[in-house]
Order: C-alpha cells, then sequence, then structure tokens
C-alpha cells in the first residue's frame, strides 16, 4: 500500500466520497496520467519531489519504472483507496489537502516592478534555451521556423489584447496552442502563464478572464490531452503550487524569495518552466 | 536528398527525454535533419514552411509522435531511423540486456569484430598486463581500466603503444570519451572541437561537462591514467595525446587536465606546448602558472576556469556565456547562520579530482586544510576514519575502495561518514559531489537524501544551522535526469553549486569568520 502524501483537494474528495473509474492514459517515469471514465478529465498520480498542481495526487513513491503500470489498466476507488489493476494501491489516510489560491494583484506596484525586472534578466541567463526568445539562429531550419512563430505570435497577442482586439487576440492565441517541441508545446505553457496572470483578482485585465475559456474552447482539437489539461486548468486560474508561488514571490518577494521561487518553475520539463515563465512576464508586462 | 517519416501513434515522451533524443537525432552523423515533435496542426505548419510536409505527416494526431529524417539517400534515412529507434529503446534496452557475443579471449574478440579498433580491459591486475599487451599486438587501441598493474609493466605497454602508433590509456584509466562514445565514467556531452588529455578522471569530466554547459563541445577526451605524469613513466601518454589531437583536423583547442606533473615531466610536456601549433589550455590542479605561461599554453587555476578559456578560445562569444558567478547574498546569510564554534570544512567526495580542487581552494585560506590526498605529509590525515579542523577526503581512494565498490556506484560509505560528520558541533558545511553519467550510480542524490533530511533535522533540534553544499556533476543528455537530482538535492534543504570550482568556493566562504 502506497501513501498519498499531497494533494489537489477535488480529486481527493473525488476519491473519498465518490466512486473514480478510469483507466492509465499514459505512464512516465515519475508521473503516470489516468483519464476518469465519466467526466474525460485527466488526472495525475505523481512522484515526491513533484509539486502540488490542479487534478494531481503526490505519493510516497520515487517512480514508477518497477510499478509494471501500463497503458489502458483500469483504476478504481473505494473505501478512500484508489487501486490501479492490481499493480497499487494508495490511500488517502494522512493525505495533505491543496487547492490553489493566486494572490492577488498588489495594490504598490513598486516590488513587482522590480521583480519582473530582475526575473528577466535571470531568464536571459539561467532560462532552457525557449524558442520564443531565442536570440541565435541553429543549424535546424525546423527550429528556427518554429522560434520565429512563437516569437510573432506571442509578441501579435500582446499587442491586440492590450488594444482591446479581443476577436484577433482569440485567434493569436489559438495559433499558439499545439506549437514547439517538447510534450506541452511551447506555445502552451507561454499561455499557461499568460493565463495564470489574467486570472490575478485586481490587474487590469483580470476582466478578460474570459477570453482564456474562449481561447480554451479551442484548444481541445489543437493540442494533445495532456497539454490540453494545463491549459483548460490555468484558464480558470488553476495552475500548480510552483507557479502560485512564483506569483507570490513576484508580488511581494524579496530577490532571494523571488529567485527560489523562479529557479523551481525553470526546472519545469525542458523548456517548459522557461515557456512559462515568459508567458508571466508578458502578462505583467501588460499591466504597465 | 531524401525525406522519411515515422509515425509513432499516441505515444507521449517526457518533454525532457524528447529534447535530448531531438538533440541527440540530430547529432547522428548521416543525418541532414531530424525533427521529432507532437503531431499538433501548428507543428504540422511549421513542417510545411520548411519544405518537409507528406501526406504521412498531414494525417498525424495531436498524440502521435511524429518522426522527421532528411538525409542524402533513403538507404542513409533507414540507417537514421534504426539509430533513432535505438535512442529511444535505450533506457528499456539497458534494463533488459541486449543481445551480446561473448568472446573469452582478446584474439577470438578480434577474429569475431574485426572492425574493433579498440580494447577496453578491466580484469584483475594480475591478468590485466598480459591482455593489454595482446590487444596492442593486435593493433588495437586500450583503455585499462585495472589497476595494480606494476609501473614496469605500465612502462612497456606504453612503450609497445608508441611504437605502433596506438593509444594506452591507463592502466587505472577510467575515463575517456573517444570518437564521441563515452566509456566508464563519462558524461553525454556535445560534440565539438575541443580535445582534452586527462590524467584525472573526474577532473576531465568537470572539465567537459563545463565546456558542454558553455555550449562547447569535445572531439576526444584521452584518459592516460593517474601515473603518467610521474618521473618512471615520463608522460608517455600525455604526450602521445598531445600529438595525437594536434594531428586531428576536428580539434581546435587542448585542454590538459591533471595533478602537477614531476619536474622531468613537467618539462617534457611545457615543451611540447611550446611546439604546438594549437592552443593549449592547462589545469594542473594547484599548478605553476608562470612556468605554463612562459611555454605559450594557457593557465587555468581552477576547472571551469579552464573550460570557460577553451570555449572562448575555440570561438566561443563571451558576452553570450552565463559564467555562474558566485551567489553572494547567499554567501552572507548562510555566514550569518552559523555559529561561531561552526569554523571547519568536511569534504566528502566521490571524485578525486573534484576533492582535490574544493581542498586547493580552502588551503587558499586556511593553513589547517587535511585530507587522505594531501601531498603535503604533515597535512596528511594520520587515521583516514577521523576528521582534523578542514577535512576533505576522497572516498575513491584506495584505502576505501579495497574489497568495495567505487563510491560513485556504492555510496554506502560516504553515506555513514556523513552522518558521523553532522554531528560534529564544529562543523559549518559539508560540501559533497554527486557523479552523474555513464558508469554511474543511477540515484546518486535520492541515496544521500533521508541522510541529508535527518542530519538537518538533527542539526535544528540542536539549535545550529548545517549548511550541506551539493555539487552534480553531469549534463542534461545523462541518464540519470539531472534535473530531478538536483531537485532532489534543493528539496533536501541543501544547497546546489553549479560547478565543483563554485561548490570548493562557496564552502570556503561559508565558513570564512571577521570578514
Amino acid at each position: 500500500m502506497r501513501f498519498a502524501k499531497s494533494g489537489d483537494g477535488d480529486f481527493i474528495q473525488r476519491i473519498i466520497h465518490h466512486k473514480f473509474h478510469g483507466f492509465v492514459h499514459s505512464t512516465f517515469n515519475r508521473t503516470i496520467n489516468i483519464q476518469c471514465l465519466d467526466r474525460g478529465d485527466l488526472y495525475t498520480i505523481a512522484c515526491k519531489g513533484i509539486d502540488n498542481a490542479p487534478n494531481t495526487l503526490i505519493i510516497d513513491l520515487e517512480h514508477f519504472e518497477e510499478a509494471d503500470i501500463r497503458v489502458n489498466d483500469i483504476v478504481s476507488s473505494g473505501h478512500s483507496v484508489l487501486s490501479i489493476a492490481n499493480k497499487m494501491s494508495i490511500t488517502m489516510n494522512g493525505v495533505k489537502r491543496w487547492n490553489c489560491k493566486l494572490p492577488k494583484y498588489p495594490s504598490e506596484a513598486d516590488v513587482l516592478i522590480m521583480n519582473v525586472s530582475t526575473m528577466k534578466q535571470y531568464i536571459k541567463l539561467h532560462g532552457n534555451n525557449s524558442r520564443i526568445e531565442r536570440a541565435f539562429k541553429s543549424s535546424n531550419p525546423f527550429d528556427d521556423e518554429m522560434s520565429r512563430m512563437l516569437h510573432e505570435r506571442t509578441q501579435l497577442l500582446v499587442s491586440e489584447l492590450q488594444n482591446k482586439r479581443i476577436s484577433t487576440a482569440i485567434t493569436h492565441a489559438t495559433s499558439l496552442i499545439g506549437l514547439g517541441p517538447g510534450l506541452t508545446p511551447a506555445g502552451d505553457d507561454f499561455l499557461v502563464g499568460f493565463f495564470t496572470v489574467l486570472n490575478i483578482e485586481n490587474n487590469r485585465y483580470f476582466l478578460y478572464k474570459s477570453f482564456c475559456e474562449e481561447v480554451v474552447l479551442q484548444a481541445k482539437t489543437l493540442t494533445n490531452d495532456i497539454s490540453y489539461m494545463a491549459l483548460a486548468k490555468a484558464a480558470v486560474g488553476q495552475v500548480r503550487e510552483s507557479i502560485s508561488d512564483l506569483m507570490e514571490a513576484l508580488f511581494r518577494g524579496s530577490e532571494e524569495e523571488l529567485l527560489l521561487a523562479l529557479d523551481r518553475v525553470l526546472a519545469v520539463g525542458s523548456t517548459s518552466g522557461t515557456d512559462i515563465a515568459l508567458g508571466i512576464v508578458a502578462g505583467l508586462e501588460m499591466n504597465k | 536528398m531524401t525525406v522519411q517519416v515515422l509515425v509513432k501513434p499516441n505515444t507521449y515522451i517526457d518533454s525532457v527525454s524528447l529534447m535530448s533524443l531531438s538533440t541527440k537525432a540530430n547529432q547522428i552523423e548521416i543525418v541532414e535533419q531530424a525533427i521529432i515533435a507532437m503531431g499538433t496542426e501548428m507543428n504540422k505548419e511549421v513542417i510545411r514552411n520548411v519544405g518537409l510536409m507528406t501526406p504521412e505527416v498531414e494525417s498525424a494526431k495531436t498524440s502521435d509522435l511524429v518522426i522527421i529524417v532528411k538525409a542524402a539517400s533513403e538507404e542513409l534515412c533507414e540507417g537514421a531511423f534504426d539509430s533513432i529507434n535505438d535512442l529511444l529503446t535505450k533506457k528499456k534496452d539497458s534494463s533488459k540486456g541486449k543481445s551480446e557475443v561473448k568472446y573469452s579471449t582478446i584474439t577470438s574478440a578480434v577474429n569475431g569484430t574485426p572492425e574493433a579498433n579498440l580494447a577496453i580491459i578491466a580484469v584483475n591486475g594480475s591478468y590485466a598486463p598480459r591482455e593489454a599487451r595482446k590487444a596492442l599486438e593486435n593493433n588495437l587501441h586500450v583503455m585499462l581500466f585495472s589497476d595494480n598493474v606494476s609501473i614496469e609493466d605500465e612502462i612497456e605497454l606504453k612503450t609497445l603503444a608508441q611504437e605502433k602508433g596506438l593509444l594506452m590509456m591507463g592502466p587505472d584509466c577510467g575515463t575517456a570519451i573517444i570518437g564521441n562514445v563515452a566509456l566508464c565514467f563519462a558524461n553525454a556531452v556535445r560534440k565539438g572541437n575541443i580535445g582534452i588529455v586527462g590524467a584525472s578522471g573526474t577532473g576531465s569530466q568537470e572539465v567537459t561537462v563545463r565546456i558542454h554547459e558553455f555550449g562547447g563541445g569535445i572531439t576526444q577526451l584521452i584518459g592516460t591514467g593517474g601515473r603518467d605524469l610521474s618521473e618512471e613513466v615520463g608522460g608517455i601518454m600525455m604526450l602521445a595525446g598531445i600529438k595525437a589531437l594536434e594531428e586531428d583536423d576536428a580539434t581546435k583547442v587542448i585542454v590538459l587536465v591533471s595533478k602537477p606533473p614531476a619536474p622531468s615531466v613537467e618539462e617534457k610536456v611545457l615543451a611540447q606546448i611550446k611546439q604546438c601549433k594549437k592552443p593549449v589550455v592547462v589545469w594542473f590542479v594547484g599548478g605553476n602558472e608562470e612556468k605554463v605561461t612562459q611555454a605559450g599554453g594557457h593557465f587555468a587555476k581552477m576547472s571551469k576556469e579552464a573550460a570557460l578559456k577553451a570555449v572562448l578560445l575555440a570561438g566561443a562569444d563571451e558576452s553570450k556565456l552565463n559564467k555562474r558567478a558566485l551567489n553572494l547574498p547567499l554567501i552572507e546569510e548562510v555566514r550569518a547562520k552559523l555559529n561561531p564554534q561552526q569554523k571547519y570544512i568536511r569534504g566528502l567526495f566521490s571524485g578525486g579530482t573534484l576533492c582535490d580542487e574544493a581542498m586547493h581552494i580552502a588551503m587558499e585560506k586556511f593553513d589547517n586544510v587535511y585530507s587522505n590526498i594531501q601531498r603535503d605529509p604533515e597535512y596528511r590525515l594520520k587515521d583516514v576514519r577521523v576528521s582534523q579542523d578542514h577535512t576533505f577526503i576522497d572516498f575513491g581512494d584506495d584505502q576505501f575502495t579495497q574489497g568495495k565498490p567505487h563510491p560513485m556506484i556504492d555510496p554506502s560509505t560516504r553515506i555513514e561518514r556523513f552522518i558521523q560528520e553532522a554531528k560534529d558541533p564544529s562543523v559549518g558545511v559539508i560540501v559533497m559531489d554527486f557523479v552523474l553519467g555513464f558508469g554511474a550510480h543511477e540515484d546518486p542524490v535520492g541515496a544521500m537524501l533521508p541522510a541529508i533530511i535527518e542530519a538537518k533535522q538533527a542539526a535544528e533540534d540542536e539549535g545550529r544551522h548545517l549548511e550541506i553544499i551539493g555539487y552534480i556533476l553531469g549534463t542534461e543528455l545523462d541518464s540519470q535526469n539531472i534535473e530531478g537530482q538536483i531537485n532532489k538535492l534543493l528539496a533536501s534543504g541543501a544547497t546546489h553549486a553549479s560547478s565543483s570550482q563554485n561548490a570548493g568556493l562557496l564552502a570556503r566562504e561559508f565558513v570564512v569568520k571577521g570578514e
């Protein structure tokens, strides 16, 4: 029996109080994704060391390599235990519930302005070769074209939204979905960061929250299920813990707190963290 | 040019592996261009824009993995797909064991694989010279991993290799990268234009990893074995290695890594540097700058400096490099947390040169630096089980490895010692290395993690702060997932140093008092 360490409050609620039926959608070394049968949503079981996130449960395991869990294995719940085929049972006893709560936009922007500037410099130095802001030409025409399109489309999105041309902004945001290398394409990651800012209460563009939902309506067929789930959740202000911590640090943290939080975001995926961070910066700079 | 496509339906690979796979696929020599991406509409648009669209790509779904290869012929494309498939299944295969042919003698191996040109020999030291001699006689370069080979045998083998124009790496040679293939303990690094001759295993690994991080790459890393630069052996392999790299068109810059050579050998090496037509960067740990500079070499006092000089000489744009400067506010913060009694550094290393480098950095500010590898007998530990003042221990040294695997494979001895050091109230900082790459432990940080968490908690319960610095030697291409290793380290509350040099500098600065 494995113990759940922490997890999304709603996911835990479903396991404890309702029947959960699904199947394994995809497996990785340190996470497995489960597709729920009644709603079609994706849920994630992640190993310790990975941060809390929407629809995610963190368990006391280093990796799934020896668990022999395979795609299409049946997943069900009962008596506060989530079972994956007959290969793994996870009890909710003692689990710590987590719910994403984004901080409010600060009334005084001095700290934020300074922190955004620091964050931009830090991403330049420590970011992971994002295709969105890559300054050099590679020897690979595909990579170069990808970078060009990502850069152009992210710029267009920001300028159209700033000029309150919502329908064209939706078109440009949609044109980013599924664009980029990696399991979660760079365009999707950028939008996750960007949506996070639009969901911050009291920010100038808070009323454009519906813009996010409009974009996500188009997203379902444009990207893979895993990336779609992250986008759909970000559109309603539900993001992983490291991102909400970064927002708090940006609004009220010292430089050191900011860099610690930023490092955790930059460490997500291969270039995903950097692309998310660039989306956050783009969103915050619209508020200038 | 031919373009061929392979679509793998419903294939999800995590982003880190996907990027690494894409990088490696583009490094396959016969590949003009390789694209590995999810089959989304927007990615298809990019593919269309660069003129590589095919009906198979057009029909791919968002959850499909699309692999496109452009090469000179259909046959080469097929070959590239085979290589990419190998990369995709590499991890699975390595755990299950590929089909392989076993030969019981060097001669039968030579007959069975006539295209082979290098033998790695890792048998008991008593038999190693005989096997190495056989390999050289069969015109194979040799990497001799075995130790406990007599110095007379070493001289004889190296002289024979010299006569035949072959490399005789070792004995006791644990690190090499030949033709972009890592041998024994080495890291997965980019191919490039910098060649290395190294008498120090982890020192050479560190330089390759830093070069990779600075955006450079490696042509060859030729190991010599630790005794090569002794008076008796005379640097035969170091000199042969420099010559080989000088003659190699792909190598633009040469880096030498070693402890300081014996005086007569140093003269020979410096004379060869003087004649060499290519720039030579010299990192002899604790070595003499003046002599190297006079010989026209580029002296580096520390590992990161050696890598930086090499990539700049190889053509990198300095303004675009992230040199990873020391975190000065962190130094102030840690100094404030340590109480006046916490004066000492304890360095617990699995890599000998990493230990040596950290020790030399400490020796620049402190006199009382003890170690099991100190060259000055006065400061050599009398009992390696007991630390004294600032102590740096190389757990890969013979005292710790007799009858036991190297600490890069089996961390148990170091874990025990860590627990012991963490209890000492005079200790301010414990600094450790975690070596990734081929041959190394699959999860070195994870193995140490429970001990770190427990030690930090115990120190906190006693009202003192215990600072732990971890340096992870590896690249994003190594199989152990360096990002995950760093995250684990940070999650334990330890400080992550970005290089061996920075680990040594941070450790030293943390315990400096009254400045």
